[in-house]
Order: C-alpha cells, then sequence, then structure tokens
C-alpha cells in the first residue's frame, strides 16, 4: 500500500517477537488509562501524602528544624511504625486508582464487542489478560511501592545516624506488602470490569468487592463470637499482613490475631476466584456467538 | 498444498455436533463459504482461528494446524468479523496501528502500515475521527483495514457487506476483487448473498447442516457451463427425463416441475417438444440460459448428507433426481 497509489502491497518487514505481544496490551491499556484526566488527577493527588511524610522526615531528620516545631517530642520518629502509617495509606489510594483504571482497561474492549477483533491477533487470553494486568499493577506501582521506597531511601540519606542496616526489613516488608496489594487489586479490578460492562457501575462494584464481605465477616464474626469472620474482611487482612511484613505493631483499635496461614489462604483463594472469573467471561466473549 | 485443509473435521459446542466430518481442500484465490444460518459457517471459520478445539479429525490453514499452531496461524491471517467488533473510543488510526501491532509489526512500521490501510479502503480523510462517530459503512471498511494492515496472507472475512448500502456494497466488493486480483492473499469470504461470492470468489464452500453439502470451482463452472435450457413442466416429468438421457442429454429435475436439460449439439428444441408429446409431459415454460451459483447452492441444500458433489456432480446430475 501506498497513500499516493492507493495500492495494496504485502508487509515484508520484520515481526517482534510472540511474547511481546501482551505489552502491546500494556502499553496501549497504560494509554488508555492515563489519557483521562480524573485519572491524572487521582494520580497527584496519591502522592500528597508522600508529600506531607516528606515534609515529616525533614524535620525528624534535621535536629535543628525539629527543635523549632516540635521541640524534644517523639512525635516525630520515623520508624517501622511511622512507615506502616505510610503504607496504609498509599495503599488505600491504590484502591481508588484501581477502582477508576480497571474499568477503563477493560470495559471499552467489551463495550464495542472488541475481544473477537483483539484475539483473532496472535495473542492468546492469558495473554490480553496479563497485558491489562501489567498495564493496572504499573499504574498502582506508582502510588505504592515506588514512592515507598523512595521515602525510605530519602530517610536513609537524611538520617544523621547509621539508620539503613538496622531498618532494611521495612523497606522489604513495604515492597512485599504493597505488591501483594497491587497484585490482588488488578485481579479484583480487572474481574469486576469484565463483568460489568458500565465503568461507572464497575468502579462502585469494586468497592462493594472490597467492603461489603467486610461487613458480613463482621457480623458473622459478631453473631458467632469468632475471629474467623475476620477473613472475609479485606481491610483488616491486609493491616495484618502489613502490620507483620513491616515489623511495627499494630495500628488497629481492636487487634485480630489471624494465623499467616488463614491470611495467605484467603489472599490466595480471592485471586484464583478472580482468575477462575476472568477466564470464564473473556473466554465467553472471545467469539461472537449466534 | 491448499490454503485450507480438513480431514473429518468434527467440532462439537455445548453438547452438539456442529461441525461433521468435513472433508475437503481450497486452493482457490478467493473461497467463498455458502451456507444457510447455522449451517455451521462461523463456527468453521472460528475453528481455524484456533478458538474452538476439533473434536475429532483436524484443519489446516497455510499448512499450520489449527489445534497446535493457533498462534501462527493468527499471525498470517487478517480476520474481518461479521458483527461491529472495534474501541469505539480509539481514532480509526490508532485502532489499526493498534491491531497491526499486536500482529506483530514494530510501532514505526505499524503506523505507517495503518496510514495506508486506511486510505487504501478510503477512509483516509476519517482517519483521525473516533470510531464510534463512524457509519456503519465506514465500520465495515475500518474491520476490512485492520484485517489488511499486517499484511496476512489469508484474509478471512466474515460477512463483509452486511448492512451496507447498495454504494457502499459495490465499494467493497471492488476493493475485494482489487485485493483478489493483487495476488499476494487468499480470502475466504462468508457471505448470506450468492451475487457477492459470485462475483468475487473463483472457489466456493457450501455448507449445510454441519456438513460439506459442495465444492465448487466457480471459474471451473463458469467455463465448463454450457447454455442449457430450463422447463417447467407438468405430466410424466420422470418418463421425460428418461427419455431425454436415452436420446444422451444431461437433464436434472428439481421441485415444482423445474426441469433442466444440456442437449448435444445434433438434438434442437423440437426434439423436447417431441420427447414431451411421446411421455405424457406438457411444456409450460421454457427458457435458455446459464447455470447460476444459486442453482449450484439450490442443489446443494437439496443434498442430504453422504459425500460432497465433485464439480462435475454438481453442475448437471446425469439422470433423474429430486
Amino acid at each position: 500500500m501506498s497513500v499516493f497509489q492507493h495500492d495494496y502491497r504485502p508487509y515484508e518487514g520484520p515481526t517482534t517477537a510472540l511474547w511481546k505481544r501482551p505489552l502491546v496490551l500494556a502499553r496501549y491499556g497504560l494509554a488508555e488509562a492515563w489519557g483521562s484526566k480524573i485519572t491524572v488527577g487521582l494520580g497527584v493527588l496519591a502522592l500528597l501524602p508522600c508529600v506531607v511524610d516528606l515534609v515529616l522526615m525533614y524535620l525528624a531528620d534535621n535536629p535543628v528544624a525539629k527543635m523549632l516545631v516540635v521541640g524534644g517530642s517523639k512525635v516525630l520518629e520515623i520508624n517501622e511504625r511511622f512507615f506502616l502509617g505510610v503504607m496504609e495509606t498509599q495503599c488505600w489510594f491504590a484502591l481508588v486508582l484501581a477502582a477508576w483504571i480497571a474499568p477503563r482497561l477493560v470495559s471499552f474492549d467489551l463495550g464495542d464487542n472488541a475481544l473477537p477483533i483483539l484475539l483473532s491477533h496472535p495473542v492468546s487470553r492469558f495473554g490480553y489478560v496479563l497485558g491489562k494486568f501489567i498495564a493496572l499493577t504499573l499504574s498502582l506501582s506508582y502510588v505504592t511501592w515506588i514512592p515507598l521506597l523512595v521515602l525510605f531511601v530519602y530517610q536513609s540519606y537524611a538520617s544523621p545516624v547509621p539508620w539503613v542496616m538496622g531498618h532494611l526489613g521495612i523497606a522489604f516488608g513495604m515492597f512485599a506488602g504493597a505488591t501483594v496489594w497491587i497484585i490482588l487489586l488488578s485481579l479484583i479490578g480487572l474481574a469486576v470490569a469484565s463483568w460489568v460492562k458500565w465503568r461507572v457501575i464497575a468502579t462502585g462494584a469494586m468497592f462493594a468487592v472490597i467492603f461489603v464481605p467486610a461487613g458480613v465477616g463482621a457480623i458473622a464474626s459478631t453473631v458467632l463470637r469468632t475471629k474467623w469472620g475476620m477473613l472475609l474482611n479485606f481491610p483488616v487482612v491486609m493491616s495484618e499482613l502489613w502490620q507483620r511484613l513491616v515489623g511495627a505493631p499494630s495500628i488497629l483499635p481492636n487487634r485480630v490475631d489471624l494465623p499467616n496461614l488463614a491470611i495467605a489462604a484467603v489472599l490466595i483463594a480471592a485471586s484464583l476466584a478472580c482468575v477462575a472469573v476472568l477466564n470464564a467471561r473473556i473466554r465467553a466473549r472471545e467469539v461472537v456467538r449466534g | 498444498m491448499g490454503v485450507i485443509a480438513l480431514d473429518r473435521l468434527e467440532v462439537r459446542l455445548g453438547g452438539r455436533t456442529v461441525l461433521n466430518g468435513l472433508t475437503g481442500e481450497l486452493r482457490g484465490h478467493a473461497v467463498g463459504l455458502l451456507g444457510p444460518n447455522g449451517a455451521g459457517k462461523s463456527t468453521l471459520i472460528n475453528t481455524l482461528l484456533g478458538f474452538h478445539d476439533p473434536a475429532g479429525g483436524s484443519a489446516k490453514v497455510l499448512g499450520l494446524d489449527a489445534r497446535t499452531d493457533r498462534m501462527r496461524i493468527r499471525q498470517s491471517v487478517g480476520y474481518m468479523p461479521e458483527n461491529d467488533s472495534f474501541i469505539g473510543n480509539m481514532n480509526g488510526v490508532r485502532f489499526v496501528r493498534y491491531m497491526a501491532e499486536l500482529s506483530g509489526l514494530p510501532p514505526a512500521a505499524a503506523l505507517e502500515r495503518a496510514h495506508e490501510a486506511l486510505f487504501y479502503v478510503g477512509l483516509g480523510e476519517v482517519r483521525y475521527r473516533k470510531i464510534s462517530t463512524y457509519s456503519l459503512g465506514m465500520k465495515q471498511l475500518i474491520k476490512l483495514a485492520q484485517a489488511l494492515a499486517h499484511g496476512p496472507k489469508l484474509l478471512i472475512l466474515d460477512e463483509p457487506t452486511n448492512g451496507l448500502d447498495p454504494t457502499a456494497r459495490q465499494r467493497m466488493v471492488q476493493l475485494i476483487k482489487e485485493i483478489r486480483k493483487e495476488g499476494s492473499m487468499h480470502m475466504l469470504i462468508s457471505s448470506h448473498l450468492l451475487r457477492d461470492i459470485d462475483e468475487t470468489c473463483d472457489e466456493v464452500l457450501i455448507l449445510n447442516k454441519g456438513r460439506i453439502a459442495a465444492i465448487s470451482n466457480i471459474e471451473e463452472e463458469r467455463r465448463s457451463h454450457r447454455n442449457f435450457i430450463e422447463m417447467e413442466m407438468t405430466g410424466k416429468t420422470e418418463a421425460f427425463a428418461e427419455k431425454m438421457k436415452a436420446m444422451g442429454c444431461e437433464c436434472a429435475r428439481f421441485a415444482g416441475g423445474r426441469v433442466k436439460v444440456v442437449m448435444p449439439d445434433a438434438l434442437s428444441q423440437r426434439d423436447l417438444y417431441m420427447a414431451a408429446a411421446e411421455t405424457g409431459a406438457e411444456i409450460r415454460r421454457i427458457q435458455t440460459r446459464r447455470d447460476s451459483l444459486e442453482d449450484i447452492f439450490l442443489r446443494a441444500m437439496e443434498y442430504d448428507g453422504g459425500q460432497p458433489r465433485g464439480p462435475q456432480q454438481q453442475v448437471f446430475v446425469a439422470g433423474v433426481k429430486g
């Protein structure tokens, strides 16, 4: 083909490797997600707490500034508890961002019945989900473990006393905890978006999936006088996990002592359920029926 | 090697056999896929693209097995689905570029080919408009553009003229003819419209109830078809047909007293009247015409299982039929 002649000519150039095709989906997914001003606004908003934390760390690490602002108080102590608080804040911003972005990644494809044409190209169902998953996890990384590790690095640099070697566990804990959370959020987000065609409803459904089971779990725990109902409460489960990974004391008023195995089991079960839903929904829509 | 080779292909969906023992080889440059609703056309296309696993037998596309080489097949195939299938939020050039990149073109080449493909199908002026604002004809054309952009070896078009007005249909048919004439790719065109297939294809595969009712080389048919005489008759048409066969004619009977006859050069129309008078049949209407794809299709629809008809059988079945 050529524009001026309007003739067809076959393509004889190079082609990319098959494994790179999900990356094409991820790249277009990222562009789609961040093409919205609301996404950019949420992204900026999600970084504001980090700016505040950065200022607090500066004050804590600068003896003169600390003396001027808070005197000799230990309020501004940078430790596991401080980073746990920062992490919890960022991770809940990630939920908001996921609830907004995930439907944008999938609902356009479902709304216009694009899956048959997308999957008629050399990309499998798994590749399609992987591409969208990469786009979502990268977007959520931007507000979770990336700024968290930047804060950790800053604290390592700014601390007047040797600090890093004694607190490397915090960095690992924040990275691991945030990674578990964004993987879970991405899977839930994609599963919900594949089920609900309308973006606004999908966004609401995402919050519902997180908080409705929490309410049910709380009721079950109260009625049955057991702690196991809390396993349905993702906020509690994740708080427990983050606190253990970072090595900080719990910041929940009523601490529930859930076994590690139970926490791992509930997270794996939720992830597998999301994968099953995704597989079923995309398989059902990959060809035009009827 | 054929473009598409089917060997006892069987596909079951939801416990129901949709394609049943399809065997045949399609070698044409542009192959038409015909059949009534529910005949299995879309299922066959989806199986060739690797969306459905065969329950038995095999299907090969460009020599690649549809079960094991689905990614390589999709790499070599451009597919234009029947229904609306696009991303309405994207503009034309971005959508076609996206699809070309998914087919393996590097981003720069994909962008260049996207522009070219859109100009080629006639959407150059609207390529920066969102697809959701396109008319039905434009949506059909952009599906064709994305199927062409990566330079496939086989182009699968599912109902390409579906819902188009006469002008847009003519434009689509013309484009298909140009692609066929260019010669670098094969085409499989599924359509309900016999006229579209007749105009664009050189081979036709007719499906009926999940079986192959006929595989026919349209070009050969056209070359081999002599003029024939079509009659509407009453009375003893069976005896008339036997008489004509005895006189060296090829004769086929159809429902409603329709009889088609190809006569040797030595015979004339007068002999028809005489044979009718001798056998007690009455000729109500008579006309000379050529066999058409419609005739092939209608005969194939009357066919009820067994081996598909070869080219000679479908044109004129010697002796009595019906």
